[in-house]
């Protein structure tokens, strides 16, 4: 079952996670939501992240074939032109740099959507709070005799709003 | 007060307000977009049935308005990146009304910009030869040719910048998503990706972001210094410099700052957005242009002095061509355009204010259109053989064309303020828990 | 190829010989007034002195075949390119009408195609078949006549003969009437070409550009 509960603070936010993670409740099981982002201090709730490593080697990935494509299609139809060499990696330089650069948005956009959940399958049965401007939700996913003690941490933190949903 | 500190209520009033309905300002500017749009489309029509003699185009000058509103658009386009990127990775906070509109500007005038190639082109409903495709000629595109390295720069930053534009705009497109039109519903629904607002997303958005901005940043300078080299890479005297790279590059900034001020000064009036854009972003961004103005003025001083002095007497005709010669009224108009007026109005405090920044932003924008035209067209005109020098001058096919892509430019950014917020909602107005 | 300026009288035979063979757009006195005319070999004058001083030297500029031509390398759609035997060759189906090479050609005699083009009866009569009619919006320029370079080879095999100096005479080279234009292989030290380009008059236009052309100017003795 859900357990959703309104903060009008960031320190009772990040006091209630603390608190239910020391109580056992795992990261994934814990979410936040917002109307805007929130910056909770490093070690509350982290999510650790790949994009980067993995825009680097989109990058790479993409910059490799792109060359190596150039390279195929110039010795696939081999017409001299101004007696310049049919393959030269400087004057491919551009389109090298161009198509590695292509690789890393392509790839950041593409794992940012994996990333961040929009293109994953959905869970339908996780309810989403609607969020008033300015709170902070915190949504738990525990047992049902979890919950008792949740909704405890989360009165005790002063959250100002805690609700119920679904049954596990 | 400052608009920071505005209830939320007020602020997204104030921000989704001009998504709905149309003001008869509205109608009539639509109107006339439409009028010269169609006058344009037609010439072209006319172009491609008559032939590319239609154009003032005669041998040796070759590239003509095609090719300077090509580099103009392009240029134009910098101006995203600048405000957008830059100022996103050096945080500052001045930006934040800013961003979107630089970035839909970016956007748009990629897809004016990238439209020119084609229009130039002698056989244009050919221009697919270009893109690498298996096909029955058995040939692929000659990828040595800087004009292959134009398409694989204007393509990457064209997808670059509109992913750039998409991602800040997700959050926005769930708060609206209870619009009130049943189409918009769905298009803000889907356009949302069913963005929840949860910690995951946000962290996965603002890291994407900051990729992005690297990278867009890195594609943005490498783009005009690509199309630079598309008159560097050649032979002809006075293109073939080494300074043409930086040169573009600051060109296009400075051209795009221009404009996003002229664009910002625009959103402002129309939109009633005076409380979001106030004279502090204005007075930043004609800064800026100050600077730019400056640093323009330096890369010109530097190209036409080493030319000056050296005395190479092929560089000396299209010198003389540009200063003294047939083309020196655009030369020195575009000197004032760009420098002296820019320079009085943005450097003079007392003279700063958005209507003078304004004012000298439309100056710099003819000044670099300009600039454009003295780059492309005197180097042509006076070839290294001087007995096949001729001159240039456009005909009414040409000009109507230009001014199509303005009405287009015009039109684009109205469709999208109507669509879509000009302000980042989500980021214009931080979490309260944020503000410190 | 080798011309001899101190041989040419600018009567411009060539021009005209090579408009006939090679089907050349005509550009109407509009067009010329619009600076649109297409000559693939053009006589350009150079003037020096007051009159009555004066002196003029013609000089035929055709494409100049360089070796490591600018405009090759600059086509997107390799619509020009060097072939095995020397040639710049132009291939008109595949031009899409960049203008880079033309721009990039320091001798600016690369030609374009403004219209479809039109003769005026009866000329369309006088077309050459060996000859392509070009279509608006394609690049064009001196191929060194090479349906007759074609032709003079099929005749030698069919002969059962290698080609001979001589054997091929484009149409600037016959028309001359001052034999101031000499054809030939430059592989071939032996032929008339090879021996007038190591000639102490020869000259190369523009050669400080690298381009490697091929056409040698033999200047004028004084």
């Amino acid at each position: 079952m859900y357990l959703i509960g309104e903060f009008r603070e960031k320190e009772s936010a990040t006091d209630a996670i603390r608190e239910l993670r020391a109580a056992g409740v795992a990261a994934c099981n814990l979410d936040v939501f917002s109307d805007e982002p929130v910056e909770l201090p490093r070690g509350v709730l982290d999510r650790p992240s790949r994009m980067s490593l993995i825009s680097v080697l989109g990058a790479i990935a993409f910059g490799l074939a792109a060359t190596a494509f150039v390279y195929w299609a110039q010795h696939d139809y081999k017409v001299v032109t101004g007696g310049m060499p049919l393959f030269s990696f400087w004057a491919t330089g551009v389109i090298t740099y161009e198509m590695t650069m292509l690789g890393a948005i392509v790839t950041t956009f593409v794992w940012f959507l994996w990333e961040s959940g929009l293109a994953r399958k959905r869970d339908c049965s996780a309810p989403v709070p609607k969020v008033d401007p300015g709170s902070i939700c915190l949504r738990v996913r525990c047992g049902a005799e979890q919950a008792p003690q949740a909704a405890e941490v989360m009165r005790r933190t002063d959250a100002i709003h805690i609700e119920r949903r679904g049954e596990v | 007060m400052a608009p920071e500190l505005l209830p939320y209520q007020r602020i997204r009033e104030d921000l989704f307000r001009p998504l709905s309905g149309i003001s008869r300002n509205y109608a009539v500017a639509t109107v006339i977009a439409f009028v010269v749009g169609i006058a344009g489309l037609m010439a072209w029509g006319y172009q491609l049935r008559r032939g590319m003699g239609v154009t003032g185009l005669q041998r040796p000058v070759f590239w003509g308005f095609y090719i300077v509103d090509f580099v103009f658009w392009i240029g134009i386009s910098h101006a995203g990146t600048l405000i957008s990127a830059i100022l996103r990775l050096t945080s500052a906070a001045w930006r934040k009304p800013v961003t979107r509109a630089a970035e839909a500007l970016t956007v748009f005038a990629l897809m004016i910009g990238g439209m020119f190639p084609i229009i130039h082109l002698g056989r244009a409903w050919l221009f697919y030869w270009l893109i690498p495709y298996p096909n029955s000629r058995l040939l692929w595109p000659n990828f040595r040719s800087p004009l292959l390295w134009d398409l694989t720069a204007i393509v990457t930053y064209v997808i670059g910048s509109v992913i750039y534009l998409y991602l800040p705009l997700i959050p926005d497109m769930a708060q609206l998503a209870e619009h009130n039109t049943p189409w918009r519903r769905r298009l803000y629904r889907a356009l949302s990706l069913g963005w929840t607002g949860s910690d995951r997303e946000w962290h996965a958005l603002e890291r994407a972001m900051k990729l992005m901005a690297c990278i867009i940043l890195a594609v943005a300078v490498s783009v005009h210094t690509v199309v630079a080299w598309d008159f560097a890479m050649a032979v002809a005297p006075m293109w073939h410099s080494s300074i043409f790279g930086p040169y573009f590059v600051v060109g296009a900034i400075f051209s795009g700052i221009a404009a996003l001020l002229i664009v910002m000064s625009a959103l402002r009036k129309v939109l009633h957005l005076e409380r979001y854009l106030t004279p502090y972003h204005f007075r930043n961004l004609s800064k800026l242009l100050l600077l730019m103005s400056l640093l323009w003025l330096y890369f010109t001083v530097a190209e036409n002095l080493t030319v000056w002095y050296g005395n190479d007497p092929k560089e000396m005709a299209v010198f003389g061509a540009r200063t003294r010669g047939p083309y020196a009224p655009y030369f020195w108009t575009m000197v004032v355009l760009n420098f002296v007026i820019p320079f009085i109005l943005l450097g003079i405090r007392r003279l700063r204010a958005i209507r003078t920044a304004t004012i000298a932003a439309v100056c710099v924008v003819v000044g670099m259109w300009l600039e454009r035209f003295v780059i492309v067209v005197p180097t042509l005109a006076n070839p290294r053989l001087p007995v096949s020098s001729s001159s240039y001058a456009p005909t009414w096919v040409e000009v109507s064309i230009t001014a199509a892509t303005f009405a287009a430019m015009m039109m684009l950014y109205m469709i999208f303020a109507k669509l879509f917020p000009i302000i980042a909602v989500w980021e214009f107005k931080p979490h309260p828990q944020e503000e410190n | 190829m080798a011309i001899d300026l101190d041989r040419c009288t600018g009567c411009e035979a060539c021009v005209v010989a090579c408009h006939a063979e090679n089907n050349l757009p005509l550009a109407g006195p509009e067009g010329a007034a619009k600076g649109r005319t297409a000559h693939w070999i053009r006589i350009d004058r150079y003037y020096e002195g007051e009159f009555p001083d004066v002196k003029v030297k013609y000089m035929p500029v055709l494409c100049q075949h360089c070796d490591d031509a600018p405009c090759e390398p600059v086509c997107p759609t390799y619509a020009t390119y060097h072939n095995p035997e020397g040639l710049n060759v132009q291939v008109y189906n595949r031009c899409i009408g960049t203008f880079y090479c033309a721009n990039n050609c320091p001798y600016t005699v690369r030609y374009f195609n403004w219209f479809e083009p039109e003769w005026a009866e009866p000329l369309e009569l006088q077309h050459n078949p060996d000859v392509a009619v070009r279509m608006a919006g394609v690049m064009e320029k001196c191929t060194f006549c090479i349906q007759r370079i074609k032709r003079a080879k099929e005749s030698a095999a069919a002969d059962g003969r290698p080609l001979a100096d001589g054997d091929v005479q484009p149409a600037c080279v016959q028309s001359c009437a001052a034999e101031a234009m000499v054809f030939g292989d430059l592989n071939d030290p032996r032929s008339k070409v090879s021996r007038l380009a190591q000639n102490g008059r020869s000259t190369r236009l523009l050669e400080e550009l690298g381009t490697r052309p091929k056409v040698f100017y033999l200047q004028k003795a004084r």
